[in-house]
């Protein structure tokens, strides 16, 4: 009986505290939501209430004349998504050539790769301004992609799925006279449609909440996304807070979107990435 | 005619050829966007530049023995080391035993699951902002439960002593699911077997622990401390957007400091900053290939006893 009860005891504290940890993860989301939706004065005052008393929509319609919301929101758009289709595309084409075809000069290639997934951007970023400042492509759409056109880390993890797939089905079609581009094409790369996506969501969360990057790349109000454009206004200490709680939201929904619908390939790329490397 | 454009097809759709074709934009990126600039970060650690470009002159090693004696440069140095061991120590500690937990299949822990990933998807931007208004001192939800309870009033992310760590509880918040999901995947490789095993010897719940689950993630476990330590050393965007470094600089890390050293701060001096990055580089480089020998180590030493 006694054991009964202690164990009956241990559960309940267990679940006593996730319950703790669970509030403490989504507190925020709640708090940053109902915020959203409060006149400015019942945010600044102390001491403050996690439900509004009256509710408005007021901050959604300001946040428009108070940030360049629009033009950050499209900046963003623009960015993360060529960049996610490049990426998908690209790291496809360099996995399957590590994976399936053998070159002259490969493994030093491959290693070449490697390094490179191994730098951190934060140690070359000065001389990325200056490049992109002297080829004229600074603060512009082609400055935010071309750096981030292939991603080393999805060639990587997309040699490792091309070359998991069996050899026979390649065979087949090589007999039947298909070239390399037929067979990447046609064959292999819808066979890793999954394993793509998943590279693909990594990128897009990656490049959508990237700072010191688009920070570094951009300089005018036009070409700030999002995470950038945030983060300066934050700074400058003039602005309301309830635009700047709206502007979050707006933000951050997008990618709650993807996540809820998608959550199974974003915990499969973590996954891919913790065991596989 | 005809012979040349078979010829041309020929070497087109050789395998040798195709290679290079897929990978050929992939090669030309890097190059440009990370090979070159990294390079160019070397030799620029040797020589002073300023942002116009307009006096590049050599100056060999004086930026680095400027380094050696900047207050800054050693306070920064010293932040990340904190800010690294404390994160890396108390958020590996923290997403394991979550995993613990969660590992196991109901509808309850599913949505934990679910839910301690969320901030991992959001951007440090939004919820660095979310986070310093709840730990705004005259507005935010937190002064107002700490009163509450009957501490005194505290000043939060501007107390010098409360900022660093208190920027470590936001990033572990922030992403600690990302380490737990890498955990759960590898709790859920070990074999059932092991533990019924170990139940029939009569192994409690810590020797099980100790015996079965941590030499198994082991190698997983490395990852995440490695991977998180390299993140750690790299830390950005919750100061920038949460203290800006301060208060007193207490909570300026090293790519902060480069950050404001190369933009932010006049003169620009782009050279002093490569000489920063070079050195955040060969810290970053060392403290891997130690702790990758170590974990390896631990790993061989484990299967060699099995």
């Amino acid at each position: 009986m006694n054991k009964m009860n202690k164990y009956k005891l241990s559960i309940f504290l267990s679940v006593f505290t996730m319950c703790i940890v669970l509030v403490i993860v989504l507190y925020p989301f709640i708090w940053l939501f109902l915020s959203s939706l409060k006149f400015e004065m019942d945010i600044v005052k102390f001491p403050p209430e996690t439900l509004p008393e009256r509710l408005t929509f007021s901050q959604y319609i300001r946040v428009w004349q108070k940030l360049p919301l629009l033009t950050m929101t499209r900046n963003t758009i623009i960015f993360s998504t060529m960049t996610t289709f490049t990426n998908c595309l690209l790291c496809a084409m360099g996995g399957y050539a590590f994976a399936r075809i053998f070159f002259k000069g490969k493994n030093i290639v491959f290693a070449f790769v490697l390094i490179s997934m191994m730098v951190p951007f934060q140690v070359f970023m000065i001389p990325l301004y200056i490049i992109e400042y002297k080829i004229g492509i600074l603060d512009s759409f082609l400055g935010l992609l071309l750096p981030r056109l292939t991603w080393p880390f999805g060639i990587y993890m997309l040699r490792s799925f091309f070359g998991s797939i069996p050899k026979s089905i390649e065979e087949a079609a090589r007999i039947d006279g298909a070239n390399e581009y037929v067979i990447f094409w046609r064959i292999m790369f819808p066979l890793c449609i999954p394993a793509v996506l998943t590279i693909g969501i990594m990128t897009l969360v990656n490049n959508w909440n990237d700072l010191a990057y688009p920070l570094i790349l951009t300089n005018s109000i036009q070409m700030r996304t999002l995470s950038v454009g945030l983060a300066m206004f934050v700074g400058q200490r003039v602005i309301e807070y309830g635009p700047t709680l709206a502007a979050a939201v707006v933000s951050l929904i997008p990618l709650m979107i993807v996540y809820v619908f998608l959550q199974k390939f974003f915990v499969r790329g973590v996954v891919m990435s913790g065991l596989k490397g | 005619m005809k012979y040349s454009k078979k010829r041309i097809n020929s070497i087109w759709y050789s395998p040798q050829v195709a290679a290079w074709v897929f990978l050929f934009p992939s090669l030309v990126s890097l190059m440009v966007f990370v090979f070159i600039p990294l390079l160019t970060a070397f030799l620029m650690s040797f020589f002073d530049v300023n942002i116009f470009l307009s006096s590049i002159k050599f100056s060999g090693f004086s930026n680095l023995k400027e380094i050696a004696e900047d207050s800054r440069f050693w306070n920064s140095l010293k932040n990340t080391f904190q800010y690294t061991f404390l994160s890396v120590l108390i958020g590996t500690t923290f997403s394991l035993s979550m995993a613990l937990y969660v590992s196991k299949n109901s509808m309850f822990r599913k949505l934990l699951r679910f839910s301690f990933y969320a901030p991992v998807v959001c951007s440090m931007t939004a919820m660095g902002i979310v986070w310093s208004i709840l730990l705004d001192p005259t507005i935010g939800m937190i002064a107002k439960w700490t009163q509450m309870i009957g501490l005194p009033k505290m000043e939060f992310l501007k107390n010098p002593d409360m900022a660093m760590p208190l920027v470590v509880f936001v990033s572990i918040w922030k992403t600690f699911g990302s380490a737990m999901i890498i955990f759960i995947a590898a709790l859920h490789a070990i074999p059932n077997v092991y533990y019924e095993a170990a139940v029939i010897d009569g192994a409690g719940v810590w020797i099980q622990f100790r015996k079965i689950t941590l030499p198994q993630i082991l190698p997983v476990l490395g990852f995440n401390v490695i991977t998180s330590t390299i993140a750690g050393l790299m830390v950005f965007d919750q100061t920038y957007v949460m203290t800006r470094g301060g208060p007193l600089f207490r909570t300026e890390t090293i790519v902060q400091y480069l950050y404001s050293r190369a933009f932010s701060i006049s003169p620009f001096r782009l050279g002093y900053a490569s000489s920063i990055a070079m050195i955040l580089f060969f810290i970053i480089a060392i403290i891997s290939v130690i702790l990758y020998r170590s974990f390896l180590k631990n790993e061989n030493r484990v299967s060699g006893n099995e």
